[in-house]
């Protein structure tokens, strides 16, 4: 009997009766998607969007530009071939640029750094662009209209034209529900109002509303090519799981150069189409880029250090002063240069991002408190080394200063007591926290996503106590983290928003009380709507808004208010003049604490690796961003043979600052 | 009588083994030895602490070690949070006030050079900082010690709890047997397959707010997953127990299927839970240390073992971190397994069980 009930309850786990696999596998292959009958059945729903006008219609008298008046930014005696050896701390999860997991550390070579865009903004020039498959372009600032005319050279690595048909199935593919990233989805419907086709090579772009620098916000992404998704639809991403696409950039991946779990290699495209035009030559000059995934960065340097890698970034203390220090005997014998560059980009937002609709912090006063009771001082004098700097206001960086006056709260545990004694935390537990009337602690969660940044909590802590508040520590995996304070569920965290190098900040996202409630404001009829220009403010909003980057929880009306008279603003003037009151504002509400930026990135690399000039170029935010470094054969010949023999080369620290503020 | 505890009296068998213990010379000194750790672990407020063992202030008598903080002002000086001892050692010398600060005068979560770098910094007898510091400036030393404390209270609430569930349910399916034992069997086979490591993550992320990765959790994962192991040995002893003629005199006396279990039975099966404590512990600590050292243990800026190996892993330029940490480990689990082959040897029934 007892035997017969252990039968019943392993059988189910058999093997399936055979004849089940090959049907299935059957199945699939024949209901393939097929993309270009969706993508005709998709322009014709929705003509509004995508338009086909004969060229013309191409009105006259446009404002051609084609940058040709900028500066170049790459050494023109930069010599091509060698291979450039770096690392990725995982190997990637999908060769995907999109969807999920795409983000991991290896999209910048298949994507951000090497992809050639519409257009690319100059990183030396603020607001100035430059160009990338579109030849030239023109902007009809009443028009809401950027027109531009694709390059005829332009080629995919298989050596198909770039043409507009490209353009039209990146849009049909940014915006397909099959897409799996609601993200782009949304950025990709909202950001554009129509696409307008004119030939083979013409085409324009039109926005939602007038908005200074139009080319710059609306020209910097890159196409897909149109032939390789053929079966582009319902379960894509896995059959793209591993799929290596053509691309228009200068390096290429080749299948037997995925060596999982390994390795990357790119290949340097011999013939490149853009190796010979103006601010692309002189870039992009290994022959082979070759990635190898070590996981930790410790060993990485180690690997660095006995010349298995070509470049180590050095931006952490911890590398620059202990690891990889001037007394390091591959930097004495200057086999490893060390280089500090200022760069000038937009900072991110490191800080503490107080959770105002839990309840104790939507007290102003306990936030406040909270203020002085942060001592990023230390942290920045003390984990950092003096080379962080407190950010003055959410948004350093920019090409302007966004608030003239406006500065951090400096860490004062008394000023901290005086702002927890009015919001009625007055009595000194055992422990040294404070408690209420009522006899709640004055204490909170503090979440991060970094377990790289742990060590820098406990120090936080210990201050914070000083004023009479306890922080309890909370470090989760990075997935883990964002996911809790994406729904809202945290009470502070240490978090900081990745920006993209724009000429001005955004407010929306992060304090448009819309995306803090989904009910932050009503019309007429009682029902929710999405802007204080469309209804009046709910005077109890219940409902949080998750999944936004408005983690604060801040909903003020006059706040939102400004913010959309920003997002609306025609001109630089009226943008800059917002800017300083909603400032102002953020200041005033006081949920969202001051944390760090630096303004610099270090990098150790081989003393046969040669860079421009000046370094690199101001938007860089890694040393390795704008491919304009090459190997230098000879001297690395040399480097091996001193290696053998012992011999010495001069040291060799050097900063580049012209980029400093 | 009508409840039967179990009895104080040692009767002559266990004292023959205990005895034999005590010769097993090996695990008889390190018993003493872990003892003797455990003992300091008991006190570490009293050598290793922030806080002074006496402070003599104005003509009163301070006892801080344990209880509520004393504020600055409570020492005349101007601030309301809790007192630095060693400031005030310093600033009471050539006056009549006196502290008296614990040989270690460092608390395990402190950052103890407040106005310098955080890096790791090595051992330093001047500064008794006798293992040195980690790398934002806490004493090793202190968080050794605290962390050792740390995995034996988790050590022994892990052996209290798998050992209730794994002895309860293992007796109970050696003493029932059939359909029973085979469920329970099933239900066990399935369960060890969840994968451990996933399910901590999990856990990790569903955890509510505010209440973090606490030890209480911690200990709850990971006795979920471990009781099993516990259960196969006592459902075998029972097995063989149960078949004994003891057993079926007390059935036939009448007595209650508890009674039988708990007074007759698991007395009798003692030898095999006493051999397996001592590697049980071994176990805990080292889990402990493994979930903290992969980051899934317990919270910040809590002592642990793990998190100084991890740090002393990423700081390999400063091994005065691993090196600490892991002869302290290496230490604690020999000693313990020292203990386990001598108590496995003095409790090995073949020695002084005859079969009839």
């Amino acid at each position: 009997m007892g035997a017969a009930c252990a039968l019943l309850l392993l059988a189910g786990c058999g093997p399936k009766a055979p004849g089940d696999q090959p049907a299935a596998a059957g199945a699939k292959t024949a209901t393939l998607p097929d993309m270009e009958a969706d993508l005709a059945r998709t322009l014709t729903e929705q003509p509004g969007f995508y338009q086909q006008r004969p060229l013309s219609d191409l009105p006259a008298g446009l404002p051609w530009q084609d940058g040709s008046d900028l500066p170049e930014f790459a050494d023109p005696a930069a010599r091509k071939g060698g291979t450039f050896r770096y690392y990725i701390q995982d190997f990637p999860r999908t060769l995907r640029t999109i969807g999920p997991d795409a983000t991991g550390g290896i999209r910048p070579y298949l994507l951000d750094y090497v992809s050639v865009y519409i257009l690319h903004d100059h990183p030396n020039v603020a607001g100035r662009m430059i160009p990338g498959l579109a030849r030239e372009w023109a902007v009809d600032d009443a028009a809401r209209t950027v027109y531009y005319r694709l390059d005829p050279d332009a080629r995919w690595s298989d050596g198909q034209p770039v043409t507009t048909d490209d353009i039209v199935f990146t849009f049909y593919l940014m915006r397909s529900p099959h897409l799996g990233e609601p993200w782009y989805n949304n950025f990709y419907s909202t950001r554009y109002e129509r696409l307008t086709v004119y030939d083979r090579y013409t085409f324009a772009l039109t926005a939602p509303q007038r908005r200074p620098g139009l080319d710059e916000q609306i020209s910097q992404f890159a196409p897909y090519p149109r032939h390789a998704f053929k079966d582009f639809g319902p379960g894509w991403l896995e059959r793209y799981q591993w799929r290596t696409l053509p691309t228009t950039g200068a390096y290429t991946l080749l299948d037997r150069d995925v060596d999982k779990g390994r390795s990357v290699t790119f290949t340097r495209l011999t013939d490149w189409w853009a190796r010979d035009k103006r601010f692309f030559r002189g870039r992009f000059n290994p022959d082979k880029f070759r990635l190898d995934v070590i996981r930790d960065p410790d060993k990485a340097a180690e690997a660095f250090a006995r010349g298995d890698l070509d470049m180590f970034p050095l931006s952490l203390p911890k590398f620059w002063y202990e690891t990889i220090s001037s007394e390091h005997p591959a930097v004495k014998s200057g086999m490893i240069v060390r280089t500090k560059f200022f760069n000038r980009i937009p900072r991110p937002d490191w800080g503490l991002w107080i959770n105002s609709h839990k309840p104790g912090l939507d007290q102003k006063d306990v936030r406040l408190g909270i203020h002085y009771a942060t001592n990023f001082d230390l942290v920045c004098a003390q984990f950092f080394r003096g080379d962080a700097v407190r950010l003055e206001t959410r948004s350093d960086g920019y090409p302007f200063r966004v608030h003239p006056t406006l500065t951090y709260r400096r860490f004062d545990p008394e000023r901290a007591r005086e702002h927890f004694a009015k919001a009625g935390f007055t009595t000194q537990g055992a422990d040294g926290a404070l408690t209420n009337a009522a006899g709640a602690r004055l204490s909170f969660t503090l979440t991060m996503g970094r377990p790289d940044l742990r060590d820098l909590l406990p120090i936080l802590k210990q201050e914070a106590l000083k004023a009479g508040l306890e922080l309890r520590l909370e470090v989760l995996d990075s997935t883990t983290g964002w996911k809790k304070v994406q729904e809202k569920n945290h009470d502070i965290t240490l978090v900081a928003l990745a920006r993209s190098v724009e000429p001005f900040p955004r407010y929306w996202e992060i304090y448009h009380g819309s995306n803090a409630y989904e009910d932050a404001y009503l019309d007429a009829a009682g029902k929710p709507v999405n802007k204080a220009s469309e209804g009046t403010p709910n005077p109890k909003p219940g409902k949080v808004r998750v999944q936004t980057n408005n983690m604060t929880m801040t909903f003020v009306p006059e706040l939102d208010r400004l913010i959309e008279a920003y997002d609306q603003a025609e001109t630089m003037e009226e943008i800059k003049r917002i800017a300083v009151q909603i400032e102002e504002i953020i200041y005033d509400q006081a949920s969202w604490v001051n944390g760090w930026a630096l303004p610099f990135y270090r990098v150790g690399y081989a003393r046969h690796v040669r860079w421009p000039q000046g370094f690199n170029v101001a938007k860089s935010r890694t040393a390795d961003e704008f491919f304009l470094s090459w190997i230098d054969e000879d001297a690395r010949r040399e480097t091996e043979e001193a290696r053998r023999s012992g011999k010495t080369f001069p040291a060799q620290e050097l900063t580049f600052d012209p980029f400093a503020r | 009588m009508r409840f039967a505890f179990p009895r104080l009296r040692l009767n002559p068998l266990t004292r023959k083994k205990l005895l034999r213990f005590r010769q097993i010379r090996r695990g008889y000194v390190s018993f003493l030895i872990l003892c003797g750790l455990i003992g300091l672990s008991a006190i570490a407020e009293v050598l290793v602490n922030h806080r002074a063992l006496v402070v003599r202030y104005e003509g009163r008598w301070y006892f801080p070690t344990y209880g509520a903080i004393h504020p600055g002002r409570d020492f005349g000086l101007p601030y309301e949070y809790e007192v630095n001892y060693r400031d005030l050692k310093t600033q009471f010398a050539g006056t009549n006030n006196w502290v008296l600060l614990p040989p270690v005068p460092f608390s395990p979560v402190e950052n103890c050079y407040r106005n310098e770098t955080f890096k790791p910094r090595p051992p330093d007898w001047s500064k008794r900082h006798f293992l040195g510091t980690d790398q934002i400036n806490r004493d090793i030393l202190a968080r050794l010690l605290y962390g050792f404390r740390n995995a034996l209270i988790f050590a022994g609430c892990f052996i209290v709890l798998t050992y209730l569930i794994g002895i309860t349910l293992g007796c109970l399916m050696g003493y029932f047997g059939g359909w029973f034992d085979l469920f329970v069997q099933r239900l066990i086979e399935i369960w060890s397959n969840v994968p451990f490591l996933f399910v901590v993550i999990i856990v990790a992320s569903v955890v509510p707010a505010g209440v973090g990765m606490s030890l209480g959790i911690l200990l709850a994962i990971v006795v979920l997953f471990s009781w099993t192991g516990m259960t196969y040995y006592m459902r075998s002893a029972t097995y063989r127990e149960k078949a004994r003629d003891y057993v079926h005199a007390a059935q036939v006396l009448g007595a209650p299927t508890h009674r039988i279990i708990f007074n007759h039975i698991l007395p009798n099966t003692l030898s095999t839970i006493v051999t397996f404590v001592p590697f049980t512990v071994a176990g805990a600590i080292s889990s402990l240390t493994a979930l903290d050292f992969l980051g899934f243990g317990l919270p910040p800026p809590t002592p642990s073992w793990g998190e100084l190996l991890r740090q002393g892993t990423s700081n390999l330029n400063a091994p005065w971190i691993v090196a600490s940490s892991f002869s302290a480990l290496v230490v604690v689990l020999v000693l313990v397994t020292f203990i386990g082959e001598a108590v496995r040897e003095a409790f090995d029934p073949k020695k002084f069980t005859t079969y009839q």
